[in-house]
């Protein structure tokens, strides 16, 4: 299947600014979401995505179609940039699967949408990098399993094991929100 | 597809099948028409997880960051001096500096063949005039080359 960007990449390279904004109209939400959630913090995810863009500048106009689709390309770049930071930093989430002590004290309280939004965050940045950076590319970032291992340097196999046991440790951490989601919806 | 199959892949890609690999999406959707209740009630079950997951969706990009890179967008010449093969500026050094050398060169003897004699300062415009269409601007476009980071 022809890369949906390839025209656009094209023109890039050619030094068409008004192709330069499309891509960046089209792909930057994406690249600081994967940051965002990757790093947990938002002005070092905006750090992260101007770095994406000047290597999309840089390597525009040498571009070649191929295998891979320029936009997983352009995630790879943004991963491993989000890995090199939290391995500097020596950030890295916890192999114990996160605490579920605060969900169920909170488990009896209805919790409004910011709040259960929160929580998820939290959760997510307690998974350990690989499980949680598998997570983002398949759920949040909608890359196919073949695309995400691609991205991640990893088998397939690989990788529905990093995303299986993201989800196992998700749902304990989020057990009590999601009895209250459910409550929710059969109460609503 | 059997139940173990699909339970297994659940686990892994959630209830929406979409994110299934393309290989097992239809057998899937296939057995969950027909899949027991206690199945149903698993990848329900599922699904009200991926509504949690799904808070947690990208807001728009700030116009501000939007902005910030596109400030960062190279102009079409340095672009394009970038992108063409093996032009004068991937050339050695040596070969570079003997090609301005000629080319300044050349502007000195178009500037002063077959004028009349002229004056000092009219002589120099003619030289400032040849060379800032040959030389000169091949020497600022070489300049520019070399103070890109790249």
């Amino acid at each position: 299947m022809r890369d949906p960007d390839e025209d656009l990449v094209r023109r890039v390279g050619a030094g068409d600014r008004r192709a330069a904004a499309e891509i960046v109209r089209r792909h930057l939400p994406r690249m600081v979401g994967l940051a965002r959630r990757m790093l947990g913090d938002a002005s070092e995810a905006e750090d992260v995505a101007q770095e994406v863009f000047l290597r999309v500048w840089k390597h525009a106009a040498a571009w070649k179609p191929g295998a891979a689709k320029f936009e997983t390309w352009m995630h790879r770049v943004a991963m491993n940039l989000c890995l090199d930071r939290l391995r500097r930093v020596g950030r890295n989430g916890g192999d114990v699967p996160p605490d579920t002590v605060d969900g169920r004290a909170s488990a009896t309280r209805a919790l409004d949408e910011r709040q259960r939004r929160e929580r998820v965050r939290d959760a997510l940045q307690k998974l350990p990098e690989r499980q949680r950076a598998a997570l983002v590319l398949c759920y949040y970032q909608d890359r196919t399993n073949i695309e995400a291992a691609e991205i991640l340097g990893v088998s397939v196999d690989a990788l529905e094991s990093l995303l299986s046991r993201a989800r196992r440790t998700l749902k304990s951490a989020l057990a009590a929100e999601r009895a209250d989601l459910l409550s929710g919806l059969e109460t609503g | 597809m059997n139940e173990a199959r699909f339970v297994e892949l659940l686990g892994v890609y959630g209830a929406d099948l979409v994110r299934w690999p393309d290989e097992d999406r239809g057998s899937a959707a296939a057995f969950l028409e027909i899949a027991p209740h206690r199945i149903k009630d698993i990848w329900e079950s599922e699904r009200t997880f991926d509504h949690l997951l799904a808070l947690e969706k990208d807001g728009p990009a700030s116009i501000a960051l939007e902005t910030q890179i596109l400030s960062t967008v190279p102009s079409r010449r340095s672009l394009v001096g970038a992108s063409s093969g093996r032009s004068l500026w991937s050339l050695p050094k040596w070969a570079t500096g003997g090609a301005l050398a000629a080319s300044l060169a050349l502007g000195f003897a178009a500037g002063y063949a077959g004028e009349p004699p002229r004056s000092a300062e009219s002589d120099y415009a003619s030289m400032l005039t040849i060379s800032s269409s040959g030389a000169g601007s091949m020497y600022l476009t070489a300049m520019m080359a070399d103070a890109d980071p790249r």
